[in-house]
């Protein structure tokens, strides 16, 4: 079951969000899928503003993965596995601290990581032609 | 004690690199960066980005950079670490270390925030003489692959965040751009070696709103991908034909984008004492349209290249100012992978 949902103006994007983290109760893993500059790093804004993370969220390109907290204290994990070109780069990171823990995660660039990724997760993708964006998600339970 | 010198060791490994400096009296005697050479003296190979890595490399790192400032062991008074903010498994290597090392010498430990060393390095000095730093208070632009930061900064402890970026930060954004480009990551180098040989007003980009002080990158990094992607449409050969004249205008309107509230900062603040620090702090372009600002009267500094991109001599020389104020702290410290300044 997927929904799609297309944009082409940044205030949509409070309701999308809110649909997105309807599904919190399926899972609280989330990968994002779509090229660069389809617009990941400003939903997962928007997602994390919704959480009431009061940090500032920036790009975690170049850190890999930055840590908020929610206004309740539930910590939330953003990645991004743009630079990682080894899976075995996961492992050195401690990647299933991460994973695995209480804790809400978001996922850029998630094919770098493959298989590595919890079976049951919320997948949203992101797409971009022209002006128009679209944003689509399901659950995804691989077990 | 007021004629003894004052001897630091300096961890830093907040995110790539694993690097130990040894500092006396605020003379920097090594900086030693985990690189091939280290791995070539005692082994092994560096891996591009791997938190084990720097448990490999912070031993023989740490051995360098004593053997380096022919110093011994025991001739050390306080051991500084980076405690954030970075990656959580690279900076628990040098924070427990750290720990380890100082409970074994029985010496004061001094965590550092990696922010604020950066803008410390502008401090840093290779001998007594000739050396020129920035008077307090002072403004200082911090630009790496992952900040973008202007602090106000009263004294060598006392920093204030004005304003930083809201989603990339200024080094990913060259970082990125070079990727639409098909130049390899990390390709901010790149931009600016092609960028001597272009026209900077030859393509306009966007620039991107942010409030206040803050900075935004992520509407121009996409503003570059459309502009490729349409371009291309027409002109296959488009980047090949017209790459230094684009990355130019790429450096360009970054460092626009860079100085317009930089520029808004020194004149809402009245403070012309401008410094420039991180590894973007590299890019050619950036440092002379800085240096061009001492024609109205600005007074600019920016640290020489090693102390620009990460390294410890940054962080011991903050930890230098911390002994002189006496502020250390315990075996309690544990990492800090968000840290503020």
């Amino acid at each position: 079951m997927s929904e799609t949902y297309d944009y082409s103006d940044l205030k949509d994007l409070p309701k999308i969000a809110e649909q997105i983290l309807s599904l919190q109760s399926k899972s609280a893993f989330f990968i994002f899928n779509g090229p660069m500059g389809a617009g990941k790093t400003t939903l997962i804004k928007e997602l994390c503003k919704q959480l009431g993370a009061e940090d500032l969220v920036s790009s975690p390109t170049y850190n890999i993965v930055n840590e908020y907290r929610t206004m309740e204290g539930k910590r939330i994990c953003h990645f991004d596995f743009y630079r990682i070109e080894d899976k075995s780069e996961l492992y050195d990171l401690g990647y299933e601290e991460y994973f695995y823990s209480d804790s809400i995660c978001f996922v850029e660039w998630p094919e770098k990581v493959g298989n590595l990724l919890p079976s049951e997760h919320i997948a949203v993708n992101l797409s971009v032609e022209r002006n128009r964006r679209s944003v689509s998600f399901e659950v995804i339970n691989n077990k | 004690m007021a004629n003894k010198s004052v001897v630091i060791l300096g961890i830093e490994s907040s995110c790539d690199d694993t690097s130990a400096s040894v500092i006396r009296d605020g003379v920097v005697l090594s900086n030693v960066i985990a690189n091939q050479d280290v791995h070539t003296k005692y082994g092994g190979v560096v891996p591009e980005l791997a938190s084990r890595a720097h448990q490999q490399n912070i031993v023989p790192v740490v051995y360098q950079a004593l053997a380096q400032a022919k110093v011994k062991k025991t001739d050390i008074d306080a051991i500084a670490f980076t405690r954030g903010p970075g990656l959580m498994g690279s900076l628990l290597v040098g924070t427990s270390f750290a720990k380890a090392y100082a409970m074994a010498l029985n010496i004061p430990l001094i965590e550092v925030n990696h922010m604020h060393a950066h803008i410390m390095a502008l401090f840093a000095k290779e001998t007594n003489e000739d050396f020129t730093h920035p008077s307090f208070p002072f403004i200082c632009l911090t630009v790496s692959g992952g900040h973008t930061q202007l602090v106000k900064v009263s004294d060598h402890l006392t920093l204030e965040v004005l304003g930083q970026t809201i989603d990339d930060a200024a080094g990913e954004a060259f970082d990125k751009s070079a990727k639409i480009l098909g130049l390899d990551y990390p390709g901010g180098p790149l931009i600016d070696k092609h960028a001597q040989n272009g026209d900077p007003l030859r393509f306009k980009f966007t620039h991107p709103k942010a409030p206040d002080y803050n900075y935004s990158f992520s509407g121009f990094k996409t503003g570059i991908l459309y502009f490729i992607r349409d371009e291309m449409e027409k002109n296959d050969q488009f980047i090949n034909e017209n790459l230094n004249d684009i990355c130019a205008s790429i450096q360009h309107t970054i460092i626009g984008i860079l100085f317009k509230k930089l520029n808004k900062v020194v004149a809402d603040t009245n403070i012309k004492e401008v410094g420039l620090v991180g590894g973007v702090a590299a890019n050619s372009g950036l440092r002379d349209a800085l240096k061009q600002q001492e024609k109205i009267g600005w007074k600019t500094h920016i640290p020489k290249f090693p102390y620009c991109t990460d390294n410890a001599a940054m962080i011991a020389i903050t930890a230098y100012y911390k002994y002189l104020n006496n502020e250390f702290t315990n075996q309690a410290i544990s990492a800090k992978a968000r840290y503020a300044i």
